[in-house]
Parts: structure tokens; sequence; C-alpha cells
């Protein structure tokens, strides 16, 4: 390694920034995966999906309550029937508990496709967008009344906190007796990091060499086309509602070991939309690119920038470079480039 | 996609002779508000068959296509194709059951490449499970294989091998068409339709299209409707003419006795005005 020079060791300024990047690529990945199923449903149907993120949470939830075994309704229930009941035994094991979690989320595919998108085909991208903000209030008040509002701590067994271990090995590259405590990286971020990677392979690996795959291109190029070598639309989009909803609960899972089970979490999608500024709206990998730009970015301008203004940096500054990116590159790092033939 | 569907007893064998009545539209209307696109029309295609659909621009060629393979629904008429009767198509109904079309715009998926665009062709062919496919499955894996076998005969066919992995988009255009036949064969339809094949192409490109639609009717005799405004091309190529004007059918029959019909004559090729 190059780091290990002998004798004077790395300064710890320097050492400070490749922390500082490596916890901004984590906390990118965290972006990425919430701005992938925005990409995965853009691409497909031209839908702007404003409900990814109250997906997300609600993915979480299911997930938390069937762990915990919950009873859903239950004050509900309780409210109508006067009973007081709250949970139906220990609950379900985690492996069991994320397979029924999918399976409710492809259920919920299927209801949207049918309660909704059925009945708004070629209608204007605008009114798909507005039921998709419907979607997304009536999701959350679903997972108020199913699940409760409370904060709900979520743990599925991945390993947490900071890693000893690389706080050894960084601690070593310093110089002998500087006031250097090594680099803190939480091994949550680590997981969430091969997981997110492990995903996106899996999904291309899935587009590019299933015939469902090449269905899902074929749709997401040419609607006309598709139907006329006998694609079903409709069970397409359930399709991708169902790996869409796929990745709500990855995201989910992460968002709510990381930082507990929230409402708060369905705010998440507003983190996503300056990742899709940058990376455009039909690029898997601009999703993820994007991500890590404004997870380096915002931890970067946090790290440097903030002590100048005052801190809070981190808020602002992805909606900032999401400006600059209108402005100069409104299809974004990767999107398809905006043509108008005259 | 999951079709469930056989091709050995949809695509080959349906019972229907060579010569026997394979395509029926009976008294098609099809309006748009209050503009009449075609007005009371009906004719047959029969099995092995080249049947040309010719008429000037605007007398419903193009929405008479549409209506066989459902992109438009007929405010009235009715459609029997391989003996079933039915109000309108849909699309992938069409699809599954034998129709493929190619398209007067090019419609190909243009980020895709040549392979993969006429592997879609075979969409409704395939019928291992989504889940399979995502496993990697043996039976899944070795249906791909199968039909994509056929797709590089179609390749060989259309003479394109050295354009197999190059994205559609940045092919010039003859070619395109060329593969959105070969999407179009792939799905080995009982009735393919073509939408203008040889529009906007010079002479040779013009030949090599000919060459290959006579090819597909006579190695596979494949049943053929096309529509196409090169005169010589449809007199050459066609068993029997259609003519559509102002969406309503003034002239059906030989090649040569549409030439010799009065009204096509005044109406389409515009000779005798006093």
């Amino acid at each position: 390694m190059v780091l290990q020079a002998r004798g004077h060791g790395v300064s710890p300024d320097f050492l400070n920034f490749i922390e500082t990047v490596l916890n901004g690529l984590m906390s990118g990945v965290m972006y990425s995966l919430v701005a992938l199923g925005f990409v995965l449903i853009f691409k497909a149907s031209g839908i702007f999906n404003f409900a990814q993120g109250v997906m997300a949470l609600f993915a979480a939830l299911t997930l938390v309550g069937l762990q915990t075994g919950q009873v859903p309704f239950a004050h509900l229930i309780n409210a109508i029937l006067g009973t007081d009941i709250h949970h139906w035994g220990p609950g379900l094991p985690t492996v069991l508990a994320i397979l029924v979690t999918m399976l409710v989320m492809i259920a919920l595919a299927f209801l949207i496709e049918k309660v909704v998108l059925k009945h708004l085909v070629n209608q204007e991208p605008i009114i798909l967008f507005m039921a998709t903000i419907g979607l997304a209030y009536f999701l959350e008040g679903m997972g108020d009344l199913m699940w409760g509002a409370d904060v709900k701590a979520l743990d599925v067994g991945l390993p947490s906190g900071g890693s000893f271990w690389w706080e050894d090995v960084t601690r070593a590259w310093a110089p002998e007796g500087a006031d250097y405590f090594g680099m803190y990286i939480d091994t949550l971020d680590v997981s969430a990091a091969i997981i997110a990677v492990v995903l996106v392979v899996a999904l291309t690996l899935f587009s590019q060499y299933t015939a469902t795959g090449r269905a899902l291109r074929a749709v997401a190029d040419d609607h006309q086309a598709a139907l006329s070598v006998g694609i079903s639309l409709r069970s397409i989009w359930v399709i991708v509602w169902s790996i869409a909803g796929f990745v709500a609960l990855v995201a989910g899972i992460m968002w709510g070991a990381k930082s507990g089970v929230q409402f708060s979490l369905s705010l998440i999608a507003l983190k996503a939309l300056p990742v899709l500024i940058l990376g455009g709206f039909t690029s898997i990998p601009g999703a993820i690119v994007g991500g890590l730009i404004i997870g380096v970015g915002e931890k970067l301008a946090e790290a440097y920038v903030g002590p100048i203004v005052g801190g809070a940096v981190e808020n602002w500054f992805a909606y900032m470079v999401a400006l600059a990116f209108l402005l100069f590159r409104p299809q974004g790092l990767y999107g398809e480039k905006i043509i108008e033939r005259i | 996609m999951n079709q469930h569907i056989d091709p050995g007893t949809l695509r080959a064998d349906d019972g229907i002779e060579r010569g026997g009545m394979l395509l029926h539209v009976d008294n098609i209307s099809l309006s748009f508000g209050g503009v009449k696109a075609i007005t009371d029309v009906s004719f047959d295609v029969k099995k092995g068959e080249i049947r040309a659909i010719i008429g000037p621009n605007g007398a419903g060629k193009t929405s008479m296509l549409n209506v066989i393979n459902g992109f438009y629904h007929p405010q009235e008429g009715t459609i029997t194709f391989r003996g079933e009767k039915r109000r309108r198509m849909r699309p992938h109904r069409a699809a599954s059951q034998g129709i493929a079309r190619t398209f007067q715009n090019i419609a190909l998926f243009k980020g895709m490449t040549t392979l993969d665009n006429i592997m879609t062709g075979r969409m409704t062919l395939m019928k291992s499970s989504m889940l399979s496919q995502a496993m990697w499955w043996g039976p899944a894996h070795r249906e791909e294989i199968a039909h994509r076998e056929t797709v590089e005969k179609i390749i060989d066919f259309l003479e394109i091998e050295h354009i197999r992995k190059t994205p559609v988009g940045r092919l010039p255009y003859g070619l395109q068409k060329r593969v959105e036949l070969g999407r179009a064969l792939a799905a080995d339809p009982a009735l393919l339709l073509l939408d203008e094949p040889m529009a906007g192409m010079n002479l040779e490109e013009k030949e090599d299209m000919s060459r290959f639609v006579l090819d597909v009717n006579q190695q596979f005799g494949t049943t053929i409707a096309l529509i196409e405004h090169d005169m010589g091309v449809v007199m050459d190529l066609s068993d029997r003419v259609v003519v559509l004007d102002y969406g309503r059918k003034i002239g059906d029959g030989t090649p040569d006795e549409v030439r010799n019909n009065q009204a096509v004559i005044d109406a389409y090729l515009g000779v005798s005005h006093e």
C-alpha cells in the first residue's frame, strides 16, 4: 500500500479527508438505493413515482410488524371492538418475515395496477404523477393504521457500529505520536454498500440476459413496438412495480436499521430527487453515480465548507448541486439527451 | 412473456389449407370523432398468398392494419382470424395468435441490439416463468438457447450477421427496415403485416427487400398482407390487391384486374380527368 510509507506516515488531515470521502460514498449508496426504485419505474412506464419513499417506509413497517408479531390494524380493532390486542405472538423469524413482506409488496404492485394505473393508460405524465402523490398519502395512512405511528427499531441481524479493526489499521497510517485515532466506519453502512452492489449487479444481469428483462427493456424503449410483438403492458407494469417494491424493501431495511423505522423515512424520497437530476431519470448507472456524488459532495461540503458558514451544509448541498445541473445539463450525467427536431 | 401457448398447435397446423380463408374482415367502419377513417370495408386474406393493400395517402390503409392487429378498435364490423370471429383484437392477443407486423415509421427498440430486437419477436413463444428465468434455471436456459438458434437463422436469412451486436438506433434506414422484418419473422407468424416495407429505400434496397418478401412467402409459406406505394413492386409481388380510397373499398382482385378497373384508375392513378 502506498499509504504505508515507512517512517513519517500520512498526514492526519489527509486521512480525515479520506474518511470523509468513504463515509460520503456509504451514505451515497443509501441515496442510490432509493433513486434506483424511481429510475426502474420511470424507464418502464414514464411515471415519476412520488410514492417510492413511502413504499420503502411501508415495507420496513410491515417487516418490523411481522418480525415482532404485531397485529395489523390493532388500534382500529381495539377502538371498534373495545378489545386490547396488540401482538399475536413472538413474531416471524427474520428471513420468513422478509419473504412475506416481499409477497406483500408484490400484492401491492398488483393492486396499484388494478386500481390506479389501468384506468390511467394514455393519460398525461402529470396526471400519473398526481396519482402517485395520492398513492403516497394513502400508503402512509395505511402504514399508520396497520402498524401504528411509533418509532420502531429494525434489526435484521446485520452487523452495526464502528469497525475497530479499520480504526486500528488506519491509526497505524498516521505518523508516530500524531493526534489521530483512526477512521470511523459504520459496519452497517458497509453491509448496505455490499448489498446495494449485489442488487444492482443482479438487476443488470436480469434485464440483460433474461426474456422478461428483455421485455422490460423493450417496453421502456417503445410502447407501440412492444405491444406489436405481444408484450402485455399491464403485466410488465406489475413486474416493474414489484421490482420497485423489492428495491423499496431493501432500501427500507437499510434505512430502518440505520435510523429506526419512522415516518420521516418517507422523506428520503426528497433526497433521491437531486440524485435523479444528477444521474438522469432514465439511467440506472446514473442513479448509482449520482447517489455517490451527492453523498461524497455532501460530506465534504459539511466538513470543509460547514465550519465557515456555521454548519448544516448537508441539508441543502444536494439541492444546490441539482439546481446547477438543471441550469447547465438538464438531462443529467447519463440521461438521454433532449433533442427537439423542428 | 408467459402466455401459455403451444406454438406447435397455434402456428403451423391451424387446419387451414393453403388457399383457405385465414383472415376475413367484414364491414369494418372506424372513425375518430367525426373523421371517418374506414367505411364499411370487407376483404379476405387467403393462406399462403401475398395480399397488397393500396390506395392514395389517407385512404385508410394503415388504419386497416391497426384494426387487424388491435391497435384500433372499429366501431362496426368483425374480424375473423383462423376461424375465430371477434369485434376487436387486442395487440398482445393478436401477436400471440400469430399476427406480426412492421411499421411505416420503423418502431424498433432503438437502444437494444439487432439480436435483442429480433429476440423480442419470440416473446409470445416463450413459456418459462419469470422466476425460473431469474434463477437461470435449466429449462428456462435451454428455452432461451433454442429461441436463440431460430433467431440466428433469421439473421442469416436476412444477411445481417455483421450488425448482430449493433444498437439498432445507429443503423442506416434500410438496415433498420430489415431488422424490423426480422423481428416480425421471429414470431413465426401466421399472418405478416408489412406497412410500406420499401418506403424511403433506393432501388437496390427495394430489390433486396422484394427478394426477402418473396422468399419469406415461398420458403416459409408465410401469408403476407402489405401496404406499398411503389406500383411496380406491388404488381410484381402480390397475388391479389385490395384498393382503398377515402376509407372505402373501390377495387379488389388480381393485379391485372385492378390495373384495368376504371374506378381504380379514376380515383387512384388519377388518369382520365376531363
